[in-house]
């Protein structure tokens, strides 16, 4: 019982961010169809951006910063991830959607994910960074953790549960009941005929850009001190994220917050699992979930032959 | 006397090869033969340069060409291929390191288990749409690449699993021997390009990738033969992971991130996915690029990491102005210096071969429904064998629907089809667009040539007898399905740059090629002229006396009038008549559905 709240709890504090990420990960794949591999590493840039301006690329302790200086570092990083985001969208894969050409904007997604990675790199030599955090969290419970029924739970995982949750809300919220919303729907179901009726199509994909990987930036920032960063995790969020997105066949938004809550309980579960003698561990808590969600999609493309979502039209 | 004459056969089969390849020699072959004997010979003159590393190279643009033949020739977009040069790397080192296997069965080892699991994860991706089959190859590259991280065990931790330098039948693994050894392995993998996109499998996948409902719709395999290119990209790619594990002395898990199969990726698409030479290309652009940049640089790990933006800066600039790759760009722009003049299409028709037994369709109580649609309720067809039976109604009456059941692409929820006669040989073409612009008109008709001949991808490769024999048939058959048409001297000319009258021909001659006894056309006049009409009146009426049996959808009933024998009248998936011309247009129902009236 005890486990099972520390798997819950860890899983929904990592999957609230990796929802995030998938939340934009879909919007833009049913508004441009296209599915923008740097994602991932766009968020990490936001939080190495932060990082920069909350305590430079020197060795850090956990309290050094203050609350303003920490609140500056957040909207920094997330002005740069929206900004770097949209910007190499309309530059560089743009030219190659408004062609027709796939593995154009395939290369060019892979390509501005991999430029974003070297970036990174030039400034941050060490493979991984503890991010400073100004909520004392340290002080609550034993270190920041306090025991339920014999589990020791983080208590700061709550608070980006907490976080992650509401943005979510926010964003289902703003495209549900929004005209930003409405508008983005009407692109969803016809670009076209949106366009001839006036719908500003190019302004409401970079907004709906900005929105997303704004989020998805601030949820990375906030969990980023639960643990230490490094400097491909960026990298790995976005595969966790395509992972959530594509198990949901790239469905709606908010199914795809919930497979990327449903991924991050399940790597907990796996890094946690023995049941009779039979134990898992760390070591298959990355691999294992790609593997089940590729035998899914395989199982579901070969039963449907490509299937209603999948299928090429 | 038979091992004389099993001689005799062999003899003749080289010559015939020896001949075709003959025929089949231009001046782009010559060139490639000359720039790989120079490649050659490199190591043999005074140049100072690193054969390991341009081994390296080399091996990694063999990969490259086999990415090329997935995304190119297979249309599937996968950014997964390192993942395959990894799988082929570890199965080699580990049958070497664990089982002492020699070299040379290690290579093959790595080989087959990369190619097992790349048709494994082809068979998935030829259903695929491209967006998804780059999603799911992206998860395959980090799959192997965390895997081989979290299990030490198999990938040798960080310090990877040590090989001792392999000999190649009796010979010691040498940088020179490798060198030769990647330039020989490129020049393969590019010959097995160049051999599989001329062979009818090629031509049906590159039909595939522009209109996969069509090609399908004439009986090409695409699953199957997606299926089969990308198990031979994977196994080239694996060979090279292979042999490359070899020349590092170790198989390093860090060397196989997903960075590997990023940059294989964007070399095929900078050198021109569809070119076969772009993939390899593409790696000398990056090779040369990254060096270049070295040469400016500080030696320090900072400027590395500075020259690791540039470069990926510049790839990023690259793939946005260079529109379909280098390669063919190089092509495009030395066809339009040429220039290109549409071509006058002769009209002589040839008469279409006989039917063998002209065969009659009967459908019984055919009911399809499409979520609260009901497309068909309850239809009876009596199609009598070499006639034209036409079936016409308003929109959305349900025509179209029945020729898709009648055809087998769609199953009825209720209700049979009956073909008399054994064998099957129905086809079906599609709306006036469904035409490959891109393939010129032989090949267009290449894709219905007879489903199954020569759509083999082994076969194909290895250019054996029987595929070659088959090729030839193909051939054949599509160029006599363009001589029906009146298309016989455009065989060369791509479909796009043919007059929208012959486009519409020549969907019928892909369909013929197929040898039907049954051709169902769905509006094979739409946007047609006046005189285009009467011209496709007369194709129509040559096909039925030569026994074929035709159902004709169509909108235009000046058409209709001039050819079919009867008709069925269908409105909102009911029949409501049913006859001769003169009996359907006396027919009330029918008026009133057609013209809205007598209203009572």
């Amino acid at each position: 019982m005890s486990l099972l709240l520390q798997v819950l709890v860890s899983g929904l504090a990592a999957g609230a961010v990796y929802g995030l990420v998938a939340i934009a990960l879909v919007l833009v794949y049913r508004l441009t169809g296209i599915v923008y591999f740097a994602f991932g590493d766009l968020v990490g840039l936001a939080v190495f951006a932060a990082l920069l301006v909350a305590a430079g690329t020197g060795p850090v302790t956990q309290t050094n910063v203050g609350p303003l200086r920490f609140l500056v570092a957040v909207a920094v990083g997330t002005i740069i991830c929206i900004g770097t985001s949209a910007a190499a969208y309309w530059l560089a894969v743009h030219p190659h959607v408004a062609r027709g050409s796939v593995v154009g904007w395939i290369a060019a997604t892979i390509a501005i994910a991999y430029a974003v990675r070297t970036s990174i790199d030039v400034f941050f030599t060490r493979p991984s960074y503890v991010f400073p955090d100004p909520l004392p969290f340290q002080d609550v419970g034993r270190g920041g953790f306090v025991s339920v029924g014999g589990a020791s739970i983080q208590v700061r995982a709550f608070f980006v549960i907490a976080v992650g949750s509401a943005l979510a809300v926010l964003a289902t919220v703003v495209l549900r009941r929004s005209k930003l919303g409405r508008g983005l729907r009407a692109i969803e179901s016809d670009v076209e005929g949106a366009a001839l009726s006036g719908i500003p199509v190019d302004g409401l994909i970079a907004a709906a850009f900005g929105l997303t990987g704004g989020l998805a930036a601030l949820a990375a920032v906030v969990a980023a001190p639960s643990a230490s960063f490094g400097v491909d995790a960026g990298s790995l969020l976005g595969v966790k994220a395509l992972l959530a997105a594509i198990a949901v066949g790239f469905s709606s938004p908010a199914a795809g917050f919930v497979a990327g809550l449903g991924v991050g309980v399940v790597e907990a579960g796996i890094a946690n699992f023995h049941v009779a003698g039979l134990q898992l561990g760390p070591a298959y808590h990355e691999v294992l979930p790609i593997a089940l969600v590729l035998v899914f999609v395989a199982v579901r493309a070969l039963a449907t032959q490509g299937g209603v979502t999948l299928r090429e039209t | 006397m038979a091992g004389t004459a099993a001689l005799v056969q062999t003899r003749n089969a080289v010559v015939e090869a020896a001949h075709e390849a003959r025929v089949g020699w231009n001046r782009r072959a010559t060139a490639a033969v000359v720039v790989l004997a120079l490649a050659a010979l490199v190591p043999a003159l005074p140049l100072d340069v690193s054969l390991d590393g341009l081994a390296a190279d080399l091996y990694l643009g063999a990969a490259a060409v086999g990415l090329g033949m997935i995304v190119g020739l297979g249309g599937m977009p996968s950014l997964g291929h390192g993942a395959f040069v990894a799988i082929g790397a570890f199965g080699t080192a580990l049958l070497s390191d664990r089982l002492d296997w020699p070299t040379e069965a290690a290579l093959v080892g790595g080989v087959v288990v990369a190619a097992i699991a790349g048709a494994a994860v082809g068979t998935v991706a030829g259903f695929l749409r491209p967006a998804l089959v780059a999603v799911v190859s992206w998860l395959i590259a980090w799959l192997v690449f965390l895997g081989l991280a979290a299990f030490p065990s198999v990938s040798g931790g960080s310090q990877g699993l040590i090989l001792e330098e392999g000999t190649v039948v009796g010979l010691r693994l040498s940088a020179t021997l490798h060198y030769e050894l990647g330039v020989a392995l490129a020049a393969l993998a590019l010959l097995v390009f160049v051999v599989l996109s001329r062979s009818p499998a090629g031509v049906a996948l590159a039909a595939a990738r522009q209109n996969r409902a069509a090609a399908e719709g004439l009986g090409a395999p695409v699953a199957r033969l997606r299926a089969a290119v990308f198990a031979l990209g994977a196994g080239i790619g694996g060979l090279a992971g292979g042999l490359a594990v070899y020349l590092a002395g170790v198989a390093d898990a860090a060397a196989y991130g997903p960075l590997l199969s990023a940059k294989l990726f964007i070399a095929v698409v900078l050198g021109g996915a569809v070119a076969p030479a772009g993939g390899l290309v593409g790696v000398a652009v990056l090779a040369a690029l990254s060096r270049l940049v070295e040469l400016g640089g500080l030696d320090s790990v900072q400027a590395a990491r500075v020259e690791a933006l540039l470069v990926a800066v510049i790839v990023l600039a690259a793939l946005g102005t260079i529109e379909r790759g280098l390669l063919p760009s190089l092509t495009d722009w030395r066809r339009r210096r040429r220039g290109g003049e549409p071509r006058e299409v002769a009209a002589a028709r040839h008469e279409p071969p006989i039917v063998d037994a002209p065969a009659s369709v009967r459908g019984r109580g055919l009911t399809k429904r499409f979520g609260s649609v009901t497309a068909l309720e309850d239809v009876d067809l009596d199609i009598q064998a070499a006639t034209v039976h036409a079936l016409i109604g308003p929109n959305g009456s349900g025509k179209t629907t029945a020729l898709a059941v009648l055809a087998g692409a769609v199953a009825p929820d209720a209700g049979t089809v009956a073909m008399s006669g054994h064998e099957p040989g129905v086809v079906r073409t599609l709306q006036a667009t469904a035409v490959f612009p891109e393939l010129t008109a032989l090949e267009n008709a290449l894709v219905g040539a007879r489903p199954g001949l020569g759509h083999r991808v082994a076969r194909a490769v290895l250019a054996t007898p029987k595929a070659r024999a088959d090729a030839r048939a193909a051939r054949a058959g599509a160029q006599s399905a363009l001589d029906v048409v009146g298309l016989g001297a455009a065989a060369d000319v791509r479909a796009h740059e043919l007059p929208g009258s012959a486009q519409r021909r020549l969907m019928i001659a892909s369909a013929l090629a197929t040898r039907p006894r049954v051709l169902l056309l769905d509006e094979p006049t739409a946007g047609a002229g006046y005189s285009e009409v009467d011209l496709l009146a007369d194709l129509i009426r040559d096909l039925r006396s030569s026994g074929l049996t035709i159902v004709l959808v169509e909108h235009n009933l000046r058409l209709v009038r001039r050819v079919a024998d009867r008709i069925t009248v269908l409105e909102a998936g009911r029949v409501i008549a049913d006859g001769t011309i003169d009996e359907v247009v006396e027919n009330e129902a029918v008026l009133k559905a057609y013209l809205g009236g007598p209203r009572n």
